[in-house]
């Protein structure tokens, strides 16, 4: 059994708006928008994992960088994550 | 899988009580998911039609509330329909404003009177878009499937049924297989694919080759490998020995002396090629040995063991020293 001396990296909305630099709302917007995942769902209360810091920063990025409107961010993001993957099996692949 | 009169929720993967922004998370997320040109299979297409229908109406509070309370035949009762006034003429299925009990009962496929052509033409808006394909029209996606072949079958090629799920049920076609396909290979079904929009052509359907893992052969492109049996006194005599080839039997001459792990290549006896040469097929020696030796056999061992100066060992020390 282990027992964590520390609670669980998890970041309120409050305290995740302010990490990102973004209001609340908007934050919630990104939710709503299928961008963001919170690790609760359903529940008035949303939380969030720290690495989905590192998710808003690529969202503005894109926004900003390129233009992108959010339905294309989404897309975006998907395609990315599908990349990395197979991009790691491919590594894999090439080591054995 | 693809019955039209879907529960809308289950479509979305949505509880009865999801909040808008809920329902709007999981189309996004789902469309995004879906869409024939991110994904491939062939059933992608008809997935991402009915998210869209369904965030068609759960998005709308509206329809949201009529879906609710009258279920999947919600568009025929009428707009100004009032279960707790009129007699029902459904059955008395519906909830009453008493109750409140919003419960329908699922009629089953074949209900629905939706117009999918008409929800396609709101998605994606019927003009203004598309190059050169006349006023509004977009062709389909391509879609991808895979298609499992046993070496025989590449080897031979023909024509073979495939059934597919893909839109409006199971399609099934007639596909010829070339002789000499190859793992990866795509073998296209001209028109095949997604539908186009306002009057596009259809999209192209792939079939790519995979090759089933065989009792015999082992696949290196078109090059074929299979092992070759052995005796120890014909791997040290030398041997004519026959090897099954997807061809047929062919016999191999086995020189003298060949030790487990020798390759004689067969030119040409692989899978074919219909550009260009045919691969080889690699007969690998493997000596066996008797499980259980006669009398005479122990014998004969023995005698070999005591006139023998050969040292399987020697060689791989020399190198090591």
């Amino acid at each position: 059994m282990k027992y964590p001396l520390a609670r669980p990296p998890r970041l309120s909305l409050d305290q995740f708006s302010a990490a990102a630099g973004l209001h609340p709302q908007q934050v919630q917007r990104l939710v709503a928008l299928g961008l963001l995942d919170p690790l609760t769902t359903g529940g008035e209360r949303l939380e969030f994992a720290p690495s989905q810091l590192a998710v808003v920063a690529r969202v503005q990025r894109l926004r900003i960088g390129l233009g992108l409107n959010y339905a294309a961010i989404g897309v975006v993001l998907d395609l990315l994550a599908r990349i990395e993957e197979l991009e790691a099996a491919l590594r894999a692949a090439r080591r054995f | 899988m693809t019955t039209p009169a879907r529960d809308y929720y289950g479509v979305l993967g949505l509880d009865r009580g999801a909040s808008t922004e809920e329902i709007q998370r999981a189309y996004r997320k789902l469309a995004r998911k879906y869409h024939p040109d991110v994904n491939k299979d062939p059933g992608a297409e008809e997935r991402f039609k009915e998210i869209g229908e369904a965030y068609q109406v759960l998005s709308d509070p509206k329809s949201r509330q009529r879906y609710d309370r009258f279920g999947p035949s919600w568009r025929q009762v009428p707009e100004d329909f009032d279960a707790a006034t009129a007699g029902s003429p459904f059955g008395g299925g519906f909830g009453s404003r008493t109750g409140g009990s919003r419960v329908w009962v699922d009629t089953g496929p074949g209900q629905s009177d939706l117009d999918l052509e008409d929800l396609l033409g709101q998605l994606f808006g019927s003009g203004g878009r598309g190059g050169g394909f006349g006023r509004g029209a977009v062709p389909g996606a391509d879609t991808e499937a895979e298609l499992e072949l046993s070496v025989e079958e590449a080897y031979a090629g023909g024509r073979r049924r495939i059934a597919l799920a893909g839109g409006g049920g199971s399609r099934s076609y007639e596909v010829t297989i070339p002789a000499g396909v190859t793992e990866g290979q795509r073998i296209r079904l001209a028109g095949q694919g997604g539908q186009g929009i306002g009057g596009g052509p259809p999209g192209d359907l792939y079939l790519v080759v995979r090759l089933l893992p065989h009792p015999r052969y082992r696949v290196n492109g078109r090059d074929l490998t299979v092992e070759l049996p052995m005796s120890p006194w014909e791997a040290a005599l030398g041997a004519t020995v026959p090897v099954e080839t997807p061809a047929g039997t062919a016999q191999v001459n086995v020189p003298a002396g060949s030790s487990s792990g020798r390759k004689l290549r067969l030119r040409g006896r692989g899978l074919p090629n219909p550009r260009g040469a045919a691969g080889d097929l690699y007969a690998e020696v493997r000596v066996m040995v008797p499980p259980d030796l006669s009398r005479a056999e122990r014998k004969l061992f023995e005698q070999l063991a005591e006139k023998s100066t050969f040292d399987p060992r020697a060689a791989a020390t020399r190198r090591s020293a």
